[in-house]
């Protein structure tokens, strides 16, 4: 015979009030903010796990945040790039990566 | 859940910024802190947390994130130079006008440390990534 559920909604509301008091008391005593410390903690572990991917993401926007100049075409500004990089091969070579992979993603 | 992540959060605003600075933190961590730092503009925090973050100096992630805070130096020191050069044309063009000359001149010394500082950073990266590669020269 299978079990029978039974939901509370008055029980769920007052585990809700109850959290939400024992946060603010803590908070109170403490002067620490939980939710925002637990999200932190959240964020920084899937940073964590994830640099591979965040340190693509950071080369994407170094390249989004290069300055440019409302008279310069495409060409000025590769080579402001290429000034730019200058003796840093691994940045350089992920450049090239990005570049590459946007002309295959058009060609497509 | 809640008393562990109280815990970490009294140690992240105790103990824990001292033990950053002693770089006895993981690697991932620091890198992660810089590339945070470097979204922000707060170059003396990516450059501190790079620094930090530099005990393995082969690491291609290290090597990676290292030459990014450079990068961003340049390109922000060399804003700091146009402007300066933009200053330097109107004072050629229109004169030095007596009543602006000081807000002139302050302005021209802010944005000539700004630049500085910007370099000493980059050199102070670039170095690093120099011992690096001497270091695998070496041992090749």
């Amino acid at each position: 015979m299978a079990e029978q559920r039974n939901l509370s909604i008055s029980g769920g509301l007052t585990g809700a009030l109850v959290g939400l008091a024992a946060e603010l008391a803590l908070e109170e005593i403490t002067g620490m903010e939980i939710v925002n410390g637990l999200l932190a903690v959240i964020g920084a572990g899937f940073g964590l796990i994830r640099i591979d991917r965040r340190i693509y993401e950071g080369t994407v926007n170094l390249l989004k945040r290069v300055p440019v100049e409302p008279n310069s075409d495409y060409r000025d500004v590769l080579e402001q790039i290429d000034e730019m990089s200058l003796e840093l091969p691994e940045l350089r070579e992920s450049f090239v990566k990005l570049v590459q992979a946007g002309i295959e993603a058009q060609k497509a | 859940m809640l008393g562990l992540n109280s815990l970490s959060k009294l140690f992240r605003k105790t103990i824990g910024p001292r033990i950053e600075a002693l770089g006895l933190l993981p690697h991932r961590y620091y890198l992660h802190r810089a590339l945070d730092a470097l979204e922000e503009d707060d170059i003396d925090e990516a450059v501190r947390m790079v620094t930090l973050a530099g005990n393995d100096k082969k690491d291609a992630r290290w090597r990676l994130v290292c030459q990014q805070v450079i990068f961003r130096c340049r390109v922000l020191a060399s804003q700091h130079q146009k402007q300066l050069d933009r200053f330097e044309t109107e004072i050629e063009i229109f004169g030095k006008p007596s009543k602006l000359n000081n807000t002139y001149l302050r302005l021209q010394k802010a944005e000539e440390s700004a630049r500085d500082i910007l370099r000493s950073y980059e050199l102070s990266l670039f170095n690093q990534l120099n011992v690096s590669k001497h270091d695998s020269v070496t041992a090749e």
